[in-house]
């Protein structure tokens, strides 16, 4: 892995492989949750879909695709109380290329493109590129409804978070969104240019060095100013708090959100991994292994880790009249854990479980750069091999003391209102 | 034992289809450099399948669902079941029913050869009981019902409804609730001697391994059996479609849609050819670079979710155009009239040039994934085509070959348009 450093709050990583056909670049660029989400949010929609100099997205995708059907997409994500703007390029690897094109710089270069000489008009974008893609955001922003187990994971974080930056979408707000101007956008572009944490990641046969100068003569021009990012992590919960919705659905969508005792990403967070796999990981956890195989009660119930912000969420699919079983269930389950209550083969089940899903992360080019390009914020890059060593340390007497810390919060259940009509053949 | 090797010269890949004494077809494909390696297990039985031929060489007709319902009962046994062995091995392993088979697969970077041998070991022995269907009763229950409040899935099976008068791609791959309460442990043995017989089946390897590896654990576990490839019943069906509208609400913020053409052709299933052909034709009438979709774009008629599938399998093919828009109707019309000016103005043969190039690219990205080859392996195999096939059937495509297509397909008489509302 070759690491180098940009600019200011600028790092490139590389893993230069012939391995693969292809090559990957993901370009992360990170920014505190805050109420300038919105405007943010907006960005990389706008950008991966047109440059100054291929002003329409037609004549761009005419262009990618002569470079044998390059892909770029763009999208937003939440890590911690951080919004991430992240665009990804695949590219066939240059061998490939049937009249000895050098693709892959080809599109890098089209990728800085994209990102740093936009089409602009004067100090601002045009004024119907703005429309059109706010017009997209608030229909993504309000499609994301439509997923009935996802919808519920949101509300339940938001109801959760309602103090905390952590409560914000990562695509804004359809009222925020509808009011931004063209100025706002662009303004929000320089902004990110210049403030936030940046990581470049690519992974293929092509020469580093010339990404390398590209990237650097963008930056040379711009003052940077990197924000700080912070997510507060709560460890104090009072009562539980409990809020039911009703809509037109068939299945009934439980959610239930805990904290944890961690007071920071890396605090315990090897173990706290662990733990929660047991619990509602694999096949082999308690909530697949109880809650689904022996009570039958679901097709789907599991629990989530986000180190990033020290929670986990329990998510599952399930008869409204089940209800309540479920949920003492899950929670008697984790007691089970928190007790020590089981046996010496779960623990190793999950311990290989996990190893072998993270060795294997070696074997796409997108799940290489999705692993670095998730460790944005650390200091120095951690490999695949280096992190299944710590698990290989972790003790089972360490799991059952974080499992401890692992305190319910907040229970959302999304319930049908009993409108929902079968289907007549 | 027959071991030959298939190999591609510009991709620089090999590997080897074995015909292994037992009846089953074992595709192997050691790739270096790579940590993790991936076993697919499939049958071509899935949810199409309705009907089981009978000793007299009759048909007779089982519970929509029943193929799913047996992928999920097989992971049982009398002792450990599967997942609780690969809990020991850190292995991840799942299964899929799909219209056309049934897969039971892993993947793993370490513990290979324990993998296989459990793999192939509980594949071959079902153990059915009353008690244990009934209980799966409750949880693929809750499976159907989970997908029914998934509008792209409900608004895709309206449209296949709309489409087919009798062909069983319309029904649910899960089936119902009403037809899984009737499957009983007997059935699901009938079903699994009739399709999960080794020669109607295929084992795919791709990945960190060698053909000793495979082939040693396979002589070890693999059971002879006589017998021959199970037989589909070929279904008849009207040339029309069955109705040419539908809508039903779900809550939705945008309409969801989806527009068929129904085709009719001679023979049960495309060649590779036909379907690259019409892949081509489909991103030269409707991709992200054409005229057509730029109006629809900048109409506010579709959003980032527009795309179309060449939909085909055992007896069936249609053309299928979905995404989400205020105006569905009218998205369907400009579709429709796109087509019909193709047809009369014809098209630039830049563009079928740019589009084979984008096409070439794509199936290079498609070459990365052991899982994706594992797959591409094994359905190659069953459609009596190879990996490598689509590499060189796409060159041989010509301007000739998408008028043609042109001509035979895509004929708005036979297009029906499924439509979710939001339902407030």
């Amino acid at each position: 892995m070759h690491f180098e450093n940009i600019a200011d709050g600028v790092r490139l990583c590389a893993q230069g492989t012939d391995k693969f056909k292809t090559c990957r670049i993901n370009i992360s660029m990170a920014m505190p949750l805050d109420s300038g989400t919105s405007a943010r949010a907006i960005l990389p929609f706008i950008l991966h879909r047109r440059c100054a100099k291929y002003p329409d997205y037609i004549t761009l995708n005419r262009v990618l695709d002569e470079l044998y059907g390059a892909s770029v997409s763009a999208g937003v994500l939440k890590r911690g109380e951080s919004q991430i703007l992240s665009f990804n390029l695949t590219a066939i690897d240059d061998r490939f290329a049937l009249d000895g094109d050098t693709v892959a710089l080809e599109c890098v270069q089209l990728l800085t493109d994209m990102i740093f000489d936009p089409l602009t008009e004067g100090e601002s974008f045009p004024a119907d590129i703005i429309e059109q893609e706010k017009r997209l955001l608030i229909e993504a922003i309000e499609n994301e409804m439509n997923d009935k187990r996802r919808y519920a994971l949101m509300r339940c974080e938001e109801i959760m978070f309602k103090d905390e930056a952590y409560s914000i979408n990562r695509l804004g707000s359809v009222d925020e969104v509808k009011t931004l101007t063209p100025e706002e956008v662009y303004s929000a572009w320089k902004e990110v240019l210049c403030k936030a944490t940046i990581q470049v990641t690519m992974v293929g046969s092509m020469d580093i060095a010339p990404v390398a100068e590209m990237l650097k003569n963008r930056f040379s021009s711009i003052k940077r100013d990197v924000a700080e990012i912070n997510t507060v992590f709560v460890n104090e919960v009072n009562q539980p708090e409990y809020v039911c919705e009703e809509m037109p659905i068939k299945q009934g969508k439980l959610v239930m959100g805990f904290r944890t005792a961690m007071a920071d990403e890396y605090d315990n967070s090897v173990p706290m991994r662990i733990a929660v796999d047991i619990f509602g990981g694999g096949t082999y956890s308690k909530l697949f292994s109880v809650v689904r195989e022996k009570m039958s009660l679901c097709y789907y119930c599991s629990a989530a880790f986000f180190s990033s912000k020290g929670i986990v969420m329990v998510q599952s699919g399930i008869e409204d009249a089940n209800e309540e079983k479920a949920r003492n269930e899950i929670l008697n389950q984790l007691s089970l854990v928190a007790k020590g209550d089981f046996s010496d083969e779960d623990f190793s089940s999950s311990i290989k479980s996990i190893t072998d899903s993270i060795i294997s992360n070696n074997d796409t080019p997108e799940s290489i750069c999705a692993w670095y390009s998730s460790q944005i914020f650390r200091e120095s890059l951690k490999t695949p091999e280096a992190y299944v060593e710590e698990i290989n340390e972790v003790e089972k007497s360490q799991v059952v003391e974080v499992a401890k810390t692992i305190t319910l919060d907040t229970v959302f259940m999304l319930k049908s209102n009993g409108e929902v009509i079968d289907d007549e053949d | 034992m027959k071991i030959n090797e298939i190999r591609n010269e510009l991709l620089n890949e090999m590997y080897y289809d074995i015909d292994h004494p037992s009846g089953l077809k074992i595709l192997i494909m050691p790739k270096a450099g790579y940590t993790s390696t991936y076993a697919i297990f499939a049958t071509k039985y899935g949810s199409i399948d309705t009907m089981i031929e009978t000793k007299d060489g009759s048909f007779r007709e089982i519970p929509e669902g029943t193929a799913h319902f047996l992928e999920h009962k097989l992971f049982e046994s009398e002792d450990l079941d599967a997942f609780e062995r690969f809990a020991k091995t850190g292995a991840s392993a799942n299964a899929y029913t799909s219209f056309d088979r049934t897969g039971y697969l892993f993947s793993c970077s370490g513990n290979f050869k324990e993998n296989l041998e459990i793999l192939l070991d509980f594949v071959q022995n079902p153990y059915f009981t009353q008690a244990t269907v009934e209980k799966e009763q409750g949880i693929i229950g809750q499976e159907i019902d989970m997908y029914k409040d998934i509008p792209d899935w409900e608004v895709m099976f309206n449209c296949l409804r709309n489409m087919y008068h009798n062909l069983p791609v319309r029904i649910d791959i899960a089936g119902t609730q009403e037809s899984i309460a009737q499957i009983t442990a007997d059935m699901l043995y009938d079903c699994y001697n009739n399709f999960y017989n080794l020669n109607n089946m295929v084992l795919a390897v791709a990945g960190n391994t060698t053909v000793e590896e495979v082939l040693e654990v396979a002589d070890k576990v693999l059971k002879p059996v006589e017998g021959k490839m199970a037989q589909r019943k070929i279904i008849e069906e009207p040339k029309e479609v069955k109705a040419d509208y539908c809508e039903k609400k779900l809550s939705v913020a945008t309409p969801q849609f989806m527009l068929g053409f129904k085709e009719e052709w001679d023979t049960p299933e495309r060649t590779a050819k036909e379907e690259i052909a019409m892949e081509i034709l489909l991103d030269m009438i409707s991709g992200p670079s054409t005229d057509l979709y730029k109006r629809l774009f900048d109409a506010n008629l579709i959003n980032n979710n527009f795309g179309f599938e060449y939909f085909t399998g055992f007896g069936y093919s249609c053309v299928l155009f979905a995404g989400e828009s205020n105006d569905p109707k009218t998205v369907s019309e400009e579709i429709k009239k796109e087509i019909r000016h193709f047809r009369e103005k014809g098209f630039d043969e830049k563009v079928f040039e740019r589009t084979k190039k984008k096409l070439y690219g794509r199936m290079i990205m498609g070459m990365n994934d052991v899982d994706g080859l594992a797959n591409n392996m094994a359905v190659s195999y069953f459609a009596d085509e190879d990996v490598f096939t689509d590499f060189e059937t796409y060159k041989t495509v010509t301007v000739e070959d998408i008028r043609e297509l042109l001509n035979k397909t895509l004929d708005e008489n036979y297009s029906t348009l499924s439509v979710i509302l939001p339902n407030n």
